[in-house]
């Protein structure tokens, strides 16, 4: 049995000096009739590179197994190809706006509208469609996967099988519902956000551990044959199912924060999160520690901060 | 007039940033004014200082009324100012899109929601803003239609047009939404120019809300005669929008009245100056918005039109 590969460009968009803004689909498809059909994206944000090696090493293992894919995988590697080429969050084009707060887009809207809207219409009738973010360069995450509320229910057992170390409910909201994973939501597609930590000494260690996650999903949705490993219970996955069982923890002081490093870690009321300092007078200012206890999944790295910046997230344990 | 520290961002680096309102008069709380959310919206925070200098005046003659009161916030994004950012840099977040924010989240939602909590107890609100193309106006009152908005109250600002749009997903964490949804009549001004001081368009702005304030019986001042405003929506706006990328050529500007197939612009190869495309008027009306930036993407909209 043979698989199918097409790259295929669902967007583009010219821009003023001789370059095309594109977004490119490659779909690996088996030739057996097999109808599911999942869909990889990343590169909303073009500060977050990691989404490349995951669906690199996602395509890797489709390619050196191909007898085991039966159905359709597509990859949308670069959504937002120039910010990812100058590594700028935003879309880098007229006013650098955000690409994800911008679904589910206009069809004839501006560039960034009406690429959102291709987006959207090519994914949208998919069985699950994961959007790969990673932390930023600031702040450390666990592997998360982010459920919306109004699929919560129907999404969370499933979500067990892409063996987070967390999952993390988002609400619904209007923040949320701009975003990919939000517009696809309204669609009745099920999507759901892929955090993956941007912890770049052990990039291959954390890619691996997300790489798994997919397969072990397609696996579970009848899309993959080959060996993966073994789902989760999800009894065995913090569950944050509202925000109360979130405990975000903030400053109070302006400054630079030194973290001790407690990311996946489950600490106690007191224990110490990081330190605030002060160059010029030479002095500790803040020392930033656990109002309550639980598992720290979310935590700030070296990097100025202001009040108010959020420190770590804790998921509480008695709710865990 | 007192000043009021609103907030303050405490920096490391840089001095604290404290977000200033100017209030005037006491009483009920009549109007809030809001300037720049924005590091660029040089053109909304000159509006709210000469309306500050104004209401300074007017306030010394005993015309502020008895038991209302104004309050104007010049900007809330001073350090990105000084800065040059457009967003709130610490974050690189837009204000403008966290409202009604949260007093224990990141700093952007902080700032929101200290604005919110200040300014949503106004029985009217006017927020300065700019739209997120780059572009030009002709002045104009805008709000959303929320269900809650009350556009006959937009024609007392006396500008020719009171535009209501439908909302759009994103826009549901805007200030004018959740102002009108916490009970405020909130009302968007756009100011011609942002990133750059438009005398004409400033005095229209200022003029604008001056009369609104008379209108509503807040204060008691010198004013001129406005205009007979007309509320338009969504379906009365033709967009025109750019088949090819390149170079942008305006041969129009915005408030000009063309008549159907008249030449708008021209997009030229910005490497061997052929024109590849003239974009021109789809109906007779008039140049509600341009875009004004040197270049233009393909499928950017370049100008909308007023059909008349």
């Amino acid at each position: 049995m043979a698989i199918l590969r097409e790259i295929t460009d669902i967007a583009s968009v010219k821009m003023p000096i001789g370059e095309t803004w594109t977004v490119s689909r490659c779909r690996y498809r088996s030739d057996d009739g097999a109808k599911g059909r999942v869909c990889l994206a990343t590169g909303i944000h073009g500060n977050e590179r990691m989404g490349q090696l995951v669906v690199y090493d996602v395509a890797r293992r489709i390619k050196a197994q191909p007898e085991c894919l039966h159905g359709t995988v597509d990859i949308y590697p670069m959504l937002n190809a120039i910010g990812l080429d100058i590594s700028e969050r935003m879309v880098p084009t007229g006013t650098m706006l955000d690409m994800n707060r911008a679904f589910p887009g206009v069809q004839d809207g501006t560039a960034l509208e009406s690429i959102c809207y291709a987006i959207v219409q090519d994914m949208k009738g998919a069985d699950l469609v994961l959007d790969i973010h990673t932390s930023s360069q600031i702040t450390s995450e666990l592997y998360g996967v982010r459920v919306h509320e109004r699929h919560a229910d129907a999404m969370i057992s499933g979500a067990a099988a892409l063996c987070p170390e967390v999952i993390w409910v988002l609400p619904d909201k209007p923040v949320h519902n701009a975003s990919l994973c939000g517009a696809l939501t309204q669609e009745d597609t099920h999507a759901v956000v892929i955090m993956v930590d941007e912890r770049r000494l052990r990039a291959q260690m954390v890619v691996d551990q997300v790489v798994d996650g997919v397969f072990c999903k397609l696996r579970e949705l009848g899309i993959w044959s080959g060996e993966t490993k073994t789902a989760p219970a999800i009894q065995s996955i913090p569950c944050m199912w509202d925000e109360k069982d979130i405990c975000r923890v903030t400053c109070r002081r302006p400054g630079m924060f030194v973290p001790n490093e407690r990311n996946g870690s489950e600490v106690a009321a007191g224990d110490v999160l990081g330190t605030i300092f002060d160059a010029l007078e030479g002095e500790p200012v803040e020392t930033v520690t656990a109002p309550e206890s639980g598992l720290v999944f979310t935590q700030r790295r070296y990097s100025a901060v202001y009040p108010g910046t959020l420190i770590a997230r804790l998921c509480r344990k008695e709710r865990a | 007039m007192k000043k009021d520290v609103i907030f303050t961002v405490p920096s490391y680096f840089r001095d604290d940033m404290n977000i200033m309102g100017y209030r005037f008069g006491k009483g009920e709380k009549s109007c809030a004014v809001l300037g720049a959310l924005r590091g660029d919206e040089v053109q909304q925070l000159y509006v709210c200082a000469r309306l500050v200098a104004f209401l300074r005046e007017v306030e010394r003659d005993g015309g502020i009324m008895p038991g209302k009161s104004v309050i104007v916030v010049p900007t809330a994004i001073g350090l990105s100012m000084n800065a040059g950012t457009r967003l709130w840099a610490p974050e690189e977040t837009d204000i403008n899109r966290c409202f009604p924010g949260d007093a224990e989240g990141s700093t952007t939602e902080q700032i929101a929601a200290a604005l919110f909590e200040k300014l949503s107890v106004y029985k009217y609100g006017v927020q300065l803003t700019s739209f997120y193309q780059r572009g030009s106006f002709i002045p104009h009152v805008r709000m959303m239609e929320t269900g809650r908005q009350n556009p006959e109250l937009g024609c007392e600002f006396g500008l020719p047009y009171v535009y209501v749009r439908a909302p759009r997903t994103a826009d549901q964490t805007t200030l004018n939404y959740c102002w009108q949804h916490a009970g405020t009549q909130a009302y968007s001004l756009y100011a011609g120019k942002t990133q750059e001081i438009d005398e004409a368009a400033a005095d229209q702005t200022l003029r604008a809300i001056i009369r609104f304030l008379n209108g509503r019986g807040v204060i008691r001042s010198e004013q001129t005669m406005g205009q007979k405003s007309t509320v338009i929506t969504d379906g009365d706006i033709l967009s025109v929008s750019s088949k090819s990328a390149g170079l942008l050529r305006r041969v129009k500007h915005a408030g000009a009245h063309v008549r159907r197939g008249e030449q708008l612009a021209f997009i030229i190869n910005p490497l061997d100056g052929a024109v590849k495309e003239v974009l021109k008027a789809p109906v007779t009306g008039m140049l509600f918005f341009i875009q004004d930036g040197p270049f233009i993407t393909e499928h950017s909209p370049v100008f909308q039109v007023l059909a008349t």
